[in-house]
């Protein structure tokens, strides 16, 4: 059987923080038992592809150079993942070597008290997205190795009745928070909320914010040469990394929430008087700037009027009345007759 | 898979600095510390041994345990000296630092739970050093319905009944009930679910639509309920809930997005045909409505017919 992955990276991580000098390719692949059971130990002073591969008959040899290296740069990045800085250092004959600097990885000194700790741990359950959960999980247990205090019982145990989750159910919610955190391009095709068919966008990444339990991404369109927030679960089809540096410039504060915001008519631009039927539409008689009782059955309601209020009103049929102003009155008539149409 | 294999390392790195200070220490307790299972631990001490420099000349990690105790027989052995704890990865920062950004903004967080988070944001944010910036990139905002949430946390705390005036939006109408609240959780929305007592079924309530609220005198009595795994959707038709399908333009896709559903088949122009279960159709008249030239509901068909009887209804009191 293979020796599984995590054996072979945790024996890669040791040889790299243990080492004072940097190590070659070549030295990494005859100290690590799995590269050597899968690929032999290489040409003696074999650097780099190109040679013949080593004898297969004992079966330990037959991996090539190529499949080698492959491995080895796939397990760096694995271990760069998950926090380890490796160095590469170039040697006088131009042979390139690896370490791992103690002083380079070593976390700084760090005192947490226990209800710090609990509540750290508390946070650290709110992900409901894979990778974030485990490096969440993964800051806990490297901050438990530097002395963070397990409290005795839970002292979250019927004392903290909030359990908040962080829904992430978009697929491009990984490569996109990677691509951000790396400030890659990317594209992907979008459909627009009243398009027929979606649209590629080529859009460089700033930053994703969840909203009401939607995630939303906010980065530069180059196409249209501007600012743009996207929702992720328009998105269709995979995201793409393209090979292209940003071209404008991050803003330190990206203002997600504030268009999500417009779209969804929370920013109201005008006010509108309504009759609501009495006992009903209780969430637009919370939001009413004013109310009063019509004495024949009917209250009439002063409320904000924003984008999007024509579609929540519609929704409450022969209940709401629009007084005005008129252009809400007639967009909510037309509503009307289309559905009366059927 | 590549995600545990990645997991796994960094436990075990982060386990063999722990174990370095703790000769015996419990396997109960080491899983604890680690938020994994006792079984997960015994699998990374079954690697560990497999461990360690040995091909450069140094030597294996010697670490085994009983079931009960773990010994490590080699602490101080060339080569295993990953004495100190690694810094955090960049993708752990963000994980540690967004969750806890967005719960210290909970309303409803007791202060000394709020000021022992933000204490402790501050000082990951220092041992984080430039590991925290990536953080930045992401954000999330909870729903805040403060003062519901702090009546509703008072009345789990001290076990008491609750009396609620609810918003029904499939009715458009208020209800008053007493319940006897289990939990409260926060997915996009907060939610509070209860025992209750009016229709002596579990229920879940959004504390948006509570319109008012009253911590009772009585004590609360939930009987035993299986708690609801969070990680599936919260509304969960039963198999032989009314099917209703809904057939949408490119402006209606957003029902498919806001409605757990069966199965969206694409229609040319960009438009869906949804089909879903609800227990009760009628709860859907309020979407009909609201689709318009977008949409419509193409079975049941009384519930098509109930939208457009609504429709004139309303187009008479306009004088249309």
């Amino acid at each position: 059987m293979a020796i599984a992955k995590a054996e072979r990276l945790m024996n890669l991580a040791l040889c790299l923080l243990g080492t004072r000098r940097p190590l070659s390719k070549r030295e990494l692949r005859t100290s690590i038992e799995a590269y050597l059971e899968a690929f032999g130990p290489g040409h003696g002073a074999g650097f780099g592809p190109g040679r013949a591969a080593a004898s297969g008959a004992d079966g330990t040899g037959n991996g090539s150079d190529d499949a080698f290296n492959r491995m080895f740069e796939r397990d760096k990045d694995d271990l760069r993942e998950l926090g380890l800085i490796i160095e590469t250092v170039e040697s006088v004959d131009g042979e390139t070597g690896y370490l791992a600097r103690r002083d380079s990885n070593r976390l700084p000194p760090i005192t947490l008290d226990v209800e710090e700790a609990a509540a750290l741990g508390l946070a650290a359950k709110v992900w409901q997205q894979a990778r974030l959960a485990g490096a969440a999980s993964g800051a806990l247990q490297k901050l438990r190795a530097a002395g963070m205090p397990l409290a005795e019982d839970d002292p979250y145990e019927g004392r903290m009745a909030l359990e908040p989750r962080i829904p992430v159910h978009e697929a491009a919610f990984e490569p996109l928070m990677l691509a951000a955190r790396d400030r890659r391009t990317v594209t992907f095709d979008y459909r627009k909320a009243n398009a027929a068919h979606p649209e590629q966008r080529c859009v460089e990444p700033w930053a994703l914010e969840c909203w009401r339990g939607h995630w939303y991404l906010a980065g530069w369109d180059r196409d249209r040469g501007a600012e743009r927030v996207f929702r992720l679960s328009r998105i269709t089809g995979r995201v793409r990394s393209r090979a292209m540096a940003f071209t404008a410039e991050v803003p330190d504060h990206v203002t997600v929430r504030e268009t999500v915001e417009s779209w969804a008519g929370e920013t109201a631009t005008g006010t509108a008087r309504i009759k609501v039927r009495a006992g009903h539409g209780y969430p637009l008689r919370a939001r009413a700037l004013s109310a009063r009782d019509l004495g024949d059955g009917w209250d009439e309601l002063e409320i904000p009027y924003g984008h999007g209020l024509d579609a929540w009103l519609v929704e409450y049929g022969a209940d709401v009345i629009v007084l005005e102003p008129s252009e809400l009155r007639a967009e909510v008539i037309d509503r009307l007759r289309a559905v009366a149409k059927g | 898979m590549a995600g545990n294999a990645i997991d796994q390392t960094r436990r075990m790195l982060s386990l063999v600095t722990y174990l370095r200070e703790r000769p015996g220490a419990r396997v109960a307790d080491v899983a604890r510390a680690f938020g994994i299972t006792e079984d997960e631990l015994i699998g990374d001490l079954d690697v560990l041994p497999m461990c360690g420099t040995s091909f450069r000349g140094g030597d294996l990690l010697d670490i085994d345990t009983d079931g009960d105790r773990i010994w490590w027989h080699n602490p101080d052995a060339s080569g295993t000296s990953t004495g100190e704890p690694l810094r955090l990865a960049a993708d752990e920062a963000t994980a540690l630092l967004v969750a806890a950004r967005a719960v210290a903004t909970l309303p409803g967080l007791r202060e000394g739970d709020r000021q022992a988070l933000v204490r402790a944001t501050a000082k990951i944010e220092a041992a984080a050093g430039e590991a925290a910036g990536a953080s930045s990139r992401l954000s999330v905002t909870f729903e805040s319905e403060g003062g519901v949430f702090a009546d509703v946390d008072r009345a789990i705390a001290g076990r008491r009944r609750v009396w609620l005036r609810y918003y029904s939006p499939a009715r458009d109408e208020l209800t008053e009930r007493e319940v006897d609240p289990i939990r409260l959780f926060t997915m996009g929305h907060t939610y509070l679910e209860a025992w209750c007592r009016l229709s002596e079924a579990r229920r879940t309530f959004r504390l948006d639509r509570v319109a008012e609220i009253r911590v009772l005198d009585a004590p609360s009595d939930p009987p035993p309920v299986e708690l609801r795994d969070l990680s599936e959707a919260l509304v969960q038709p039963a198999a032989e809930d009314p099917e209703v399908v809904i057939e949408v333009g490119p402006g209606g896709r957003w029902v498919a997005e806001y409605y757990p559903h069966d199965s969206a088949e694409e229609l040319p122009e960009g438009g869906l045909r949804i089909t879903l279960r609800t227990p009760d159709p009628a709860s859907l008249r309020r979407l009909a409505l609201r689709l318009g030239r977008d949409g419509r509901i193409v079975s049941p068909p009384d519930l098509a017919d109930a939208a457009r009887d609504a429709a004139c209804e309303a187009l008479a009191a306009y004088g249309e």
